[in-house]
Order: structure tokens, then C-alpha cells, then sequence
């Protein structure tokens, strides 16, 4: 207890150090959301914001001591909006691309990864998605993967003998390694996290319908970023980013959540094929 | 009573049984019967109920295990000091004799004509032939032009006819009745006596099982009054009914006298 | 996705919940009669332990059951998992309703009077003939409102199929529901259940009918 109290006070001794009265006490933080993009953000039950993301905003407010507000954007319209300072971010499951920091926008540490993979048995000797040419791939039914097989990345499916629809990841898993199917198709952190845990399989190096979510910020807003991020790492630290996430509500997603999966994500990135 | 011949004499009874045992969990039901029905004999048993003479008849047609004693068919071994004789030989034993039941259990989902002559068919006999006997034989019982008929569809009186002429269809050496007449309304018995009485007329060789005492009076040539799985008393019907000379028989025929 | 497209999709998967219902139907009504029989064996060894088979059968979801069958072998000794899963769905739905089966045959043989037995044993029918020729016959007739009632529960639980991953219409139907975000498919599989169920109520009054003629 004493130790997580000292580690608290010494980050937020080096956050005030690195943002020294760069921010009013009672700076109020405008959180630009999608409010129909479950379960990062929506409208609640009871009428208010709500979601993953909204609550994480909320927590680091609390910790930075600023007043939290909410404001609901047009999503072809997020960085128009951000630019005129009708918010201060957006924040909403928003997936991180290159012309986004092309244009000169400052975004935040990765944090959720929506990378799909393929697993493969380690003896099947599969190197990549055109190996799979004829061959029967596990799918979980309602994940970001099924989408793929059926939206972007339909023409890779076609190659495929067959997609077998399982209702659970654990069925698909079981179904490669007892024979009946030739590589499951994934999110990564669940591939890993699995692949540690069981000999015998192999992710193939390829990252399919590759993207992560990240918080995007005006030009100018370095610090503010920095801020934010390192934010999140004390909320990370002190476990309060972990009880958010446990939430039955994001049940679907905590998988998926970068700094909560940091040691499932490592050895998979070090060694990807066997 | 006679002499109970097995290999000597030249006409042995169709039945004989001797000391016959049955108990039904440590209950003794039968002990000691001995009885022996000859060629052409009707033999009446009556008793009150619990007496063990259902169960006698259950024990002749091997539908009872008996646990002691003899059965004899003609002078064979069906039972032999408590030991039956083998799967095949009891088979055989059984086309000699036929049962009639208190319930007439007959195939509800067969017409009376298939009722009548299945058995034998399966016994491999002539179908035409068979069919043949089991149309008389309905005639005879008062049941013609009902071959077609469900059981369902007869009267209480009828069914116990079918019953009777399926059992006859089979051509037994002998004839068993186990109450024929009890499950029937009273209007209904007549029928049934009648033609039981029939085949009386006409020698065939039958035990009947019954409480109705003038029946047993006038159709028997032996009556058998059985108490408590004994043999109480036997002999002539008007000796047994007129002058019983046990004084159980004496107070079980009272209740009939009113 | 038009509401025709997701009916022609569904009726693909039509055809194999098709198979599990009649796969099913074929194997576990002889099979229950052997289970019932085996059940009413008069060695004690013989009951108990099928007794003992029909109440985890009857005891425990079909589901589990499903998973059982298919995955369970792998499981316990290694063994491949079947790429066509309409054999280990046959097997499990076959095996958990020949346990229902044997229990309504069960229920219909001893509810035949002994005196049956009795009159075909004096009339020299062998057991065989006495069971085939007399009472199966009634037994039949008895039983044929439970077992319709089986068979209508066996229409809709063929979409447990989709816990393995069969590919029947309501698996079909889930996945075009959860891509679309549209319950219609829902609905529409509902439609599919109902009217197989009419078509199976219709077959079976008609056979219940023709047992009518007698009673």
C-alpha cells in the first residue's frame, strides 16, 4: 500500500515537473466524442455520455484536477471540429491513421489494437495469408475479424476453401488444433495471449486490417498530448485504467487494450512466425 | 378320485398334478394340490377368493413358477419334483391346453378374425385352413359376420366369445376358465355359460375356475372346493353342493343359498 | 441486405437442419427402443448402468453434450476434430434423444397389462412375436402424443447446431444478424421453425390418425 502511495506521488511529482503551470488549475477539457460508437462512447441508460472512453477522459480530469465536458461531434467533420476548438480532442475509438499526422495533427500513444493475425499450427509450415489458398480458417462470430472476412478484406476470403463461424474463440482455437480447420483469424492480443499458453501454434507474420485507436489533437498541442498520455499511464499505474476496463460492458474490448496486454503483445511482436 | 396313471395304464388323465407347492414370498398360496381331470370331464373349482384356485390354473398353464410337485399332460412330465421341463417341451406342452381369462385379453389393435387365427398361422398351419376353423368357430360362438369387428366395438359378452373361440381356434386337448364370467355384467354371463355349456355337451375337456354355483351344478362332472390353498373337499356336484361334508364347505356354499 | 437475399442465405442452411432433424429421427428411435429395453433388463447391472446413461443424458444440456461429442475427444485423447460437423451433431442429438425416447417407450411397454404378455405366452407366441406382433404395436399408438412432442422440440433444438459451429440456418441466420446489426433474421428463422413445426404437426396427426382404428 505504502509502496503503490509512493510511486502515486512521485508520478505525480515528475507530471508536474514536465507540465510545469502550463495548464490552469481549473482548465476545462472538452472531450470530443462519437456519442453512437459503443462501447467507446454512446449515449447511456440514463441520457449521459457514457463508454470506455468517456470514463478513462473522466478519470484523467479527475487526476489533472480539470472540469470534464463532453461534445458530441459529426464524425466525417472530427477534425474540422477539433480545429475550430469546438473541442480540445477526439477521443473516441478513432483509428490512428497516416494522413492524420501528415496533416500535422499530434496524436497519442496507441491505445487499443485492432490488428487481426492468422494462427496456424507451428508444424503446418503456413508463412502467410496466400498459404491458406484452399484451405478452412476459424473465424469468432461478431468480431472486427468476421467483419474483415466479409467487408475489406473479403477478397483474401474467397481464397479460403471455407470460413468456419465459431461462436467463441476458445471453439476456434480447439478446432485448429484438433485438425479440423487450418488457421484461425484473430485479433492479435487474443492470438498471443493464446499462443503463449498453448504449444504447438504459430502466428503468421502478417498483420491483416492492421489499426490502432489513438487520440488525435490540434497541431499545437504537444504538451496538452503529453499531458494526457502520461495521465493515463498513472491512472494505468494505480489501477484505476484496469477497474474501468473490467467493466462487464467492455467485456468485448479489454482483449484488445494496449497497456493492459503489454506482456501478452511482447512476445508475439518479437517472434512472430515460428 | 382316480387312480393317477404315468406309463402302466392305457389311458392316462389329461392333467394330472400332485402336491403341488406355490408360495409367493414366504405366503403359501398352494399346498399339496392333487388333482387329475380325465378325457371329457368338466371340472368345476370353486372357493372363496384368496382360496389359490386362480393360481392353480396359472400354475397348469405355466404362467405360475410352481415350486413343488408334478405336472403331468397325458401322462408327461411338465413338472417333475419341482423341476420344469425344458424351453421346447413346455412349448409343446402348451398346444395341449388353452386359456380362457377373466379379462379376456384380447389384441385390442386386431380384428376378431386375426384375434382367432393368428396363432395358429404362426404355429404354421394353412392359412385358408385356418381361417376356415376360426369362421365356424365364431359361428358357433354367435359371432358371425362380426369377423371384421375390433374388440372395442363388441360387448363384454361377445369379447369373452371371441376369447373363448381364439383359444379353441387352437385346438387344446384342454380347456382352462379362470372366472370367465366374473369381469362381465350380470346380464351378460348367460351368453357366455351358454356356450361353455355347449362345449360341454360336445366332451370337451375344461376346468373352470368360477363362483357360479348352479353352473357348476349342472355343467360339471366333478366339483373341487378349495380354502386357504388346499383341497377341502371334491366329488360329485350334487354331493359337494347338496351334502358338503366338510363344514368349510358347508359354511362358503351358505352365502349362495340366499 | 434485402429481406429476400437473407431468405435465400437461410435456406442454404435449411437443407442441413434438415439433416440433423431426419439423421436424427432415423437413428434414435430404434436406438431408444434398445435403450429401453436395456433399461428394463431384469439383470440389475444392465439397468443401472443404463439408467444411470439416460439421467446425465436427460440431466445435462444437449449442448454440453454437443460440445461433448465434438470436442471431447480431442480433448481426452487427441484426437482429430471432425471438418464435417454434421457427424458429431447427428451423434449427440441422436444419443441425447434416444434417452428421451427410451423413457417414453418405457413408460408405454409397462403400461401394456401383463395379461397381454400372458394370453400371447399361452397362445404360443414367442417373445419376439409377442413383443413385435402384440405390443409394440400398442406401445406405438400409446406414445404417439410424447413423441410428437419430442419431435416438435427436436425442430427447434437443431439450432443448437451452432454451438459447434454447423453451419444449419439459424447459424447462418445469427451470422447475418450479427454482420447486419438487423434483428430480421431472427424473425425470419422463427418463420422457418414455425412452419417446419406445422408441416411435422400435420404428419403426425395424420399418422395418429391412422392408429385410430381401434382404441
Amino acid at each position: 500500500m505504502k509502496k503503490t502511495i509512493l510511486i502515486l506521488l512521485a508520478l505525480v511529482m515528475t507530471a508536474s515537473l514536465l507540465c510545469p503551470a502550463a495548464f490552469a488549475a481549473d482548465k476545462t477539457f472538452v472531450m470530443g466524442i462519437d456519442p453512437e460508437y459503443p462501447p467507446f462512447s454512446y449515449m447511456g441508460d440514463d441520457g449521459e455520455y457514457t463508454g470506455f472512453d468517456v470514463e478513462v477522459c473522466k478519470a484523467v480530469c479527475d487526476y489533472l484536477g480539470w472540469k470534464f465536458e463532453v461534445f458530441g461531434v459529426n464524425w466525417d467533420e472530427k477534425l474540422v471540429q477539433l480545429d475550430s476548438m469546438e473541442c480540445d480532442c477526439v477521443w473516441s475509438g478513432m483509428t490512428i491513421l497516416d494522413s492524420m499526422k501528415e496533416a500535422g495533427y499530434v496524436i497519442s500513444a496507441p491505445y487499443y489494437d485492432n490488428t487481426q493475425v492468422l494462427v496456424v499450427k507451428a508444424d503446418s509450415g503456413f508463412k502467410s495469408s496466400k498459404d491458406l489458398a484452399g484451405k478452412i480458417v476459424a473465424v469468432q462470430l461478431g468480431t472486427s475479424g468476421e467483419s474483415l472476412l466479409n467487408g475489406d478484406l473479403v477478397d483474401m476470403a474467397k481464397t479460403f476453401d471455407s470460413v468456419l463461424t465459431c461462436d467463441s474463440f476458445l471453439k476456434c482455437f480447439t478446432e485448429l488444433q484438433g485438425g479440423a480447420v487450418d488457421a484461425v483469424f484473430v485479433d492479435m492480443p487474443v492470438a498471443a495471449s493464446y499462443v503463449a499458453k498453448h504449444d504447438g501454434l504459430a502466428i503468421i507474420d502478417e498483420q491483416l486490417g492492421a489499426e490502432q485507436y489513438g487520440i488525435a489533437f490540434r497541431s499545437g498541442d504537444a504538451e496538452l498530448c503529453k499531458a494526457v498520455d502520461d495521465a493515463v499511464q498513472a491512472l494505468v499505474a494505480n489501477g484505476t485504467y484496469a477497474k474501468i476496463a473490467e467493466k462487464e460492458e467492455y467485456a468485448d474490448i479489454v482483449n484488445n487494450l494496449l497497456f493492459l496486454n503489454e506482456d501478452a503483445e511482447a512476445p508475439a511482436a518479437e517472434t512472430p512466425a515460428a | 378320485m382316480a387312480e393317477i396313471n404315468n406309463s402302466t395304464g392305457p389311458a392316462p388323465s389329461i392333467l394330472s398334478i400332485r402336491s403341488l407347492q406355490k408360495s409367493f414370498d414366504s405366503v403359501s398360496v398352494l399346498r399339496d394340490i392333487s388333482l387329475s381331470v380325465e378325457r371329457g370331464n368338466v371340472v368345476s373349482i370353486i372357493g372363496p377368493s384368496g382360496s389359490g384356485k386362480s393360481t392353480l390354473l396359472r400354475c397348469a398353464s405355466f404362467l405360475e413358477h410352481a415350486d413343488g410337485g408334478d405336472i403331468l399332460y397325458d401322462g408327461e412330465y411338465a413338472l417333475h419334483n419341482g423341476v420344469y421341463a425344458n424351453k421346447a417341451e413346455l412349448a409343446r406342452f402348451r398346444t395341449r391346453f388353452g386359456l380362457v381369462f377373466q379379462n379376456f385379453q384380447l389384441f385390442p389393435h386386431y380384428s376378431v378374425l386375426r384375434n382367432v387365427s393368428e396363432a395358429p398361422i404362426l404355429h404354421g398351419e394353412n392359412k385358408d385352413e385356418v381361417y376356415a376353423r376360426a369362421l365356424e368357430l365364431l359361428k358357433k360362438m354367435g359371432l358371425e359376420g362380426r369377423e371384421k369387428a375390433y374388440p372395442y366395438q363388441l360387448s363384454g359378452g361377445q369379447q369373452q366369445r371371441v376369447a373363448i373361440a381364439r383359444a379353441l381356434c387352437m385346438r387344446p386337448e384342454i380347456l382352462f376358465f379362470d372366472e370367465p364370467t366374473s369381469a362381465l355384467d350380470p346380464e351378460l354371463t348367460g351368453e357366455v355359460l351358454k356356450v361353455i355349456r355347449q362345449l360341454a355337451e360336445e366332451k370337451m375337456t375344461m376346468v373352470v375356475v368360477t363362483h357360479e354355483m348352479p353352473f357348476a351344478k349342472a355343467v360339471s362332472n366333478r366339483v373341487i372346493f378349495m380354502a386357504d390353498g388346499v383341497i377341502v373337499e371334491q366329488g360329485d356336484p350334487k354331493e359337494v353342493f347338496d351334502n358338503p361334508r366338510e363344514e368349510r364347505t358347508r359354511q362358503f356354499l351358505r352365502v349362495f343359498e340366499r | 441486405m434485402s429481406l429476400m437475399t437473407m431468405i435465400v442465405k437461410m435456406s442454404e442452411g435449411l437443407g442441413k437442419t434438415c439433416a440433423i432433424f431426419f439423421l436424427t429421427l432415423l437413428f434414435s428411435l430404434p436406438l431408444g427402443m434398445i435403450v429401453a429395453l436395456l433399461r428394463m433388463s431384469k439383470v440389475k447391472l444392465v439397468s443401472a448402468v443404463t439408467r444411470f446413461f439416460i439421467t446425465v443424458l436427460r440431466g445435462t444440456p444437449l449442448m454440453l453434450q454437443l460440445l461433448a461429442v465434438t470436442y471431447g475427444p480431442y480433448y481426452l485423447f487427441g484426437a482429430t476434430v471432425a471438418r464435417n460437423k454434421l457427424i458429431p451433431v447427428v451423434i449427440a442429438f441422436s444419443i441425447n434423444y434416444a434417452a428421451y425416447f427410451a423413457e417414453i417407450y418405457r413408460g408405454g411397454i409397462e403400461s401394456i397389462p401383463v395379461g397381454q404378455y400372458e394370453a400371447a405366452e399361452v397362445l404360443g407366441y414367442t417373445r419376439v412375436q409377442t413383443f413385435m406382433r402384440i405390443i409394440l404395436p400398442q406401445v406405438i399408438k400409446r406414445i404417439m402424443p410424447s413423441v410428437t412432442n419430442e419431435v416438435v422440440t427436436l425442430v427447434k433444438d437443431t439450432s443448437m447446431a451452432f454451438t459447434v459451429s454447423y453451419q444449419e440456418m439459424f447459424t447462418i441466420g445469427k451470422q447475418i444478424a450479427n454482420s447486419q446489426t438487423s434483428f430480421t433474421p431472427f424473425v425470419v428463422a422463427g418463420a422457418f421453425y414455425y412452419i417446419f413445426n406445422v408441416i411435422v404437426d400435420y404428419v403426425m396427426g395424420r399418422i395418429e390418425k391412422r392408429l385410430d382404428y381401434y382404441r
